[in-house]
């Protein structure tokens, strides 16, 4: 086990306990400490904690609990600037409203985290989770490779396949210096489409090496959050790793929120 | 010697993108027709993907189709300075620019770096592909050092190896030598025939230049590729600046033969001096064995393929402006006859039937199938259904004659294309109850729409070939009769048979309309579902990527100029009602999936009268390469859309066309252009055209 730290903050609901089957696999695959985090009005002591966070004692092994008193999101922000952890695991919201997306609390260390969050929808449950498919949306901007090492790492070390998909928005080429957009121009399909597959990853392996990775690249157009949310349930995706530049107000993330609005598997955020 | 300054004459890119380097390699290549490089960056990157090619040097992998093979590597410069590597990645750039000076043929370098060290260099590089002399490429690095003493080290070994044989024999061989000079123009050293490693002490303030020089043979040319590259290099190696001067020369005589100005617009004027760069750096006079893939020398996308591309949209330029060239051109299809026999053979017809793609041999190249980006496995069809490429070989070897008048090409070699071509039309097409002939089975240009029947392009164009043919077969027998004899005689010609060549061309079904005067793209076409496509604009993505493959197919939406390819070919056969009505019908229906036809869309506006049209057009068709919209330049440049370009300006614009009294013009130019003026080659004789003229428009001699 090395010194590394994934960070699962519960609440106390049912629906927060998502998180753990998640973050217990990455810890496997990272090699990392699970360190939860539980911040509350008051500090509860032993069986206490364990009824308030509904879990069983043995749940706990190879973890540590951390309880904290404050503002919920402020307080996990405060653990992690200390545990410097390699990825928050946590529920994308506990409150049971249609069509949620996020409570305010991992809205809040989302947009706040300085490392990747794993966002984990409460519909999944607490059943038991593999990593044997990543999904990394692409929209062909250099910012948005910035999702593919993290995804190429995680995919290398759990030996999964990871499938790029070039998703994008037909309406507008990117503006973005180094764009690889779908080709206007098709002259020879038998030609034209290897070459830009080629170009593609060769664009990628720039990024991180691809080498040791089963890697696969699919195009896709549209709507970039509906054609993630079907690539990812037609391709059984475990985890969808999706880059994001950091803005959240409105107009900006327009795509990560109606992903994270429908999508039913865990999602990790990384900044670009 | 220095770059051009003049900006409609060079490709600027500043500073350092990694993303984009595959496109800008391409962009940038340099290339003579016999030998090119991609315009990599010597010291490499991660993206770099440097290559070098022979044209007309085939190889293959196990599994595929041969390809264009690259040579090794000449380019490759790796440099450190006191143990810091000189690269983009690395310490501090604090200029870079890189010039494609399309006037003098030279990629330019500029580059001034700052290592961790605190050293600043500046360096400047010059590539060429020595139009002068097709064997030299020439590569020239000069490193001053602004602020520092030190140790220079390169690392200038060839990636790969100087002698290669391909699976089919032939041996392509690469002689290199390299020598410093510093300020004073001394030698440093004895030249050496390959630089491995090299180290220098570099003076503060001083400059000191590496020049590299290399020498390409093949076994096609020479039995001793080997020892004439060796030999040749010794000799250039010891005049480098005159190796560079007689290049530059020869690239401005080429542009004093081939330029063509514009006035008022300088976006289009790069554009153009862009598309003849490009299309003059992969023609070579000297070879009638090689022709031009779809990427010319410029990379490894298409497999250095030969298409319709060739002989339609390039082949025009060099025929106006270089008829050396184009005489190499249409001899590599009467040396790639014996394949296009064999496939007509295979397929059960008699005469030529060119393959879709061409390579070295003239065997059908085209592969059987692709996996789309979706994981979808498509069968490809091209190869087997795309029979217009005979039509249109025979199109561009009679548009070279009528241009040249060069009865030797003709009698030897250019009737022969005509009459197999008319011969394979005549086996393909067949009468049918209706009393018509009839092709079934086919694919136009519109490939979208497979296996149908009658397509309109290509039984215009084999209506065309047929008629030709017959006329052929008279012209040589009145005037060659000797020459007649002999070639009928092999070719089993009889007089009965160039007969009923006449018949299937006047019986031959052509889709025509009386009524409405439209041609039906094929069998079938006006029933298909209209879709309108101002509804899906703006897109970055073809329509049968968005519509599917199924859809497209039940649509009229076609992917590229096909009933207007024909009015733009077939012109003057047709009175003007009819090409306007085609025209107002089938463009709003293009959706131009193919980079070949936004240009022929803006020619055959320009000669309508529609300038804006035409003008929007024009400047899609620039944008193909420059502006990197396709996301597939990377693989290198669209050398057919280049050529199309050019024909957009001199045939739309300039409206030049040629009547039996010679040429003559029908200016069309779009409202910001001042003037357009060129040169181009009639019969022997060169033509000056300016435009618009005051009054009566001027062709002089």
């Amino acid at each position: 086990m090395s010194d590394a730290v994934i960070l699962v903050p519960l609440d106390g609901s049912e629906q927060a306990l998502v998180a753990l089957p998640v973050a217990k696999v990455l810890a496997e695959i990272e090699r990392a400490v699970l360190r939860i985090v539980h911040v509350g009005e008051r500090k509860p002591a032993g069986a206490e904690l364990l009824g308030r966070l509904r879990f069983e004692a043995p749940v706990l092994d190879g973890s540590t609990v951390e309880v904290r008193t404050g503002e919920p999101a402020a307080e996990i922000l405060l653990a992690t600037s200390e545990m410097n952890p390699r990825l928050i695991v946590m529920c994308t919201h506990t409150e049971a409203k249609p069509g949620k997306m996020l409570g305010r609390t991992a809205t809040n260390v989302l947009r706040h985290a300085p490392c990747p969050v794993v966002l984990v929808p409460p519909g999944r449950g607490s059943i038991a989770w593999h990593l044997q498919h990543v999904l990394v949306p692409h929209d062909g901007t250099p910012t948005t490779s910035a999702a593919l090492r993290p995804a190429a790492e995680l995919a290398e070390r759990a030996n999964a396949e990871l499938l790029v998909a070039h998703v994008t928005d037909v309406s507008a080429a990117p503006a973005e210096a180094g764009s690889l957009t779908t080709p206007l121009y098709v002259d020879q399909p038998q030609h034209e489409w290897p070459a830009w597959t080629r170009e593609f990853v060769k664009r990628l392996a720039c990024i991180c090496p691809l080498d040791h990775l089963h890697v696969s690249v699919v195009l896709a157009h549209g709507n970039p959050a509906a054609e993630t949310v079907r690539l990812a349930k037609k391709q059984s995706t475990d985890l969808l790793v999706l880059a994001w530049r950091g803005e959240w107000e409105v107009p900006h993330a327009a795509t990560l929120k109606a992903i994270l609005r429908e999508a039913r598997c865990p999602i990790m955020v990384v900044r670009a | 010697m220095a770059p051009t300054l003049d900006p409609p004459w060079v490709l600027v890119e500043e500073g350092f993108t990694l993303a984009r380097e595959h496109e800008l390699e391409s962009l940038f290549a340099i290339g003579n027709g016999y030998v090119g490089s991609r315009g990599s960056l010597a010291e490499g990157t991660a993206l770099s993907a440097p290559a070098t090619f022979v044209a007309g040097i085939f190889d293959s992998e196990a599994g595929s189709v041969p390809g264009l093979a690259p040579t090794a590597d000449w380019t490759r410069l790796s440099t450190t300075i006191d143990s810091h590597a000189l690269r983009l990645d690395h310490g501090h750039n604090l200029e870079h620019r890189r010039v494609l000076d399309m006037r003098q043929g030279i990629l330019w370098r500029e580059w001034r770096h700052q290592n961790a060290g605190g050293e600043i260099t500046r360096l400047q590089m010059l590539r060429l592909a020595s139009l002068a002399d097709r064997h030299l490429l020439l590569q020239c690095t000069t490193i001053t050092p602004e602020n520092y003493n030190g140790r220079l080290s390169i690392d200038a070994a060839l990636t790969g190896t100087a002698t290669q044989v391909t699976g089919s024999g032939t041996t392509v061989a690469m002689a290199i030598a390299s020598r410093v000079v510093d300020s004073a123009g001394r030698w440093m050293g004895s030249p050496q025939q390959v630089v491995g490693q090299l180290s220098l002490e570099l003076r503060l303030g001083e400059t000191y230049r590496l020049d590299r020089m290399v020498a390409v043979h093949t076994s096609r040319d020479t039995g001793e590729p080997r020892e004439m590259a060796h030999r040749q290099v010794e000799r250039a190696i010891e005049d480098v600046n005159g190796v560079i001067a007689e290049h530059r020369d020869a690239w401005l005589a080429r542009w004093k033969a081939s330029d063509l100005r514009i006035e008022g617009d300088p976006a289009a004027q790069r554009a153009l001096h862009f598309a003849i760069y490009h299309l003059s750096s992969t023609a070579n006079p000297e070879d009638g064995r090689v022709s031009i893939g779809a990427r010319g020398l410029s990379g490894t996308a298409y497999k250095g393929h030969v298409f319709w591309d060739t002989d339609i949209f390039m082949l025009p330029f060099f025929i106006l402006t270089y008829p050396e060239a184009a005489r190499a051109l249409v001899m590599y299809r009467y040396h790639t006859l014996s394949g296009a026999r064999a496939k007509a053979a295979r397929l059960g017809y008699r005469g030529a039937l060119y393959a879709w793609e061409s390579a070295d041999t003239g065997e059908e190249m085209t592969p059987p199938f692709v996996v789309s980006p979706d994981g979808e496995i498509v069968r490809i069809l091209t190869g087997e259904q795309e029979h217009h490429i005979s039509a249109d070989v025979a199109f561009g070897v009679w548009k070279y004659w009528e241009a040249t008048g060069d009865e030797r090409f003709l009698v030897d070699a250019g009737a022969e294309i005509l009459i197999e071509t008319a011969r394979f039309w005549a086996s393909r097409a067949e009468r049918e109850d209706d009393g018509r002939y009839h092709i079934r089975g086919i694919i136009g240009p519109d490939e979208y729409h497979e296996t149908v029947d009658d397509n309109a392009y290509t039984n215009g164009l084999a209506q065309w070939n047929l008629e030709v043919g017959e006329e052929v077969t008279r012209l040589v027998a009145e005037r060659w009769p000797e020459q007649w004899r002999a070639l009928s005689r092999r070719l089993g010609l009889e007089a009965e048979e160039s007969r009923r060549w006449k018949q299937v061309a006047r019986e031959l079904y052509t889709g025509f309309d009386e009524q409405t005067g439209l041609f039906e793209q094929f069998r079938g076409y006006f029933g298909l579902e209209d879709i309108d496509l101002a509804a899906f604009a703006p897109r970055t993505a073809p329509m049968d990527v968005l519509l599917g493959r199924a859809r497209i197919k039940r649509s009229k939406i076609i992917k590229q100029a096909d009933v207007v390819m024909l009015v733009h070919l077939l012109w003057e056969r047709l009175p003007p009602q009819i090409r306007k009505a085609n025209f107002e019908y089938y463009e709003p229906r293009c959706g131009h999936g193919s980079s070949l036809s936004p240009a022929i869309h803006a020619l055959v506006a320009a000669r309508l009268g529609d300038a804006a049209m035409a003008e929007r057009y024009f400047r899609q068709a620039a944008e193909i390469d420059l502006s990197d919209n396709m996301g597939n330049a990377a693989g290198g440049v669209h050398v057919g859309a280049l050529g199309a370009l050019w024909q957009a300006a001199v045939f739309g614009f300039a409206g030049l066309r040629f009547t039996d009294e010679g040429p003559e013009h029908r200016p069309n130019l779009p409202p910001g252009w001042r003037s357009l003026s060129m040169r181009f080659q009639w019969r022997g004789r060169w033509h000056e055209v300016v435009l618009p003229e005051s009054g009566a428009e001027r062709v002089g001699q």
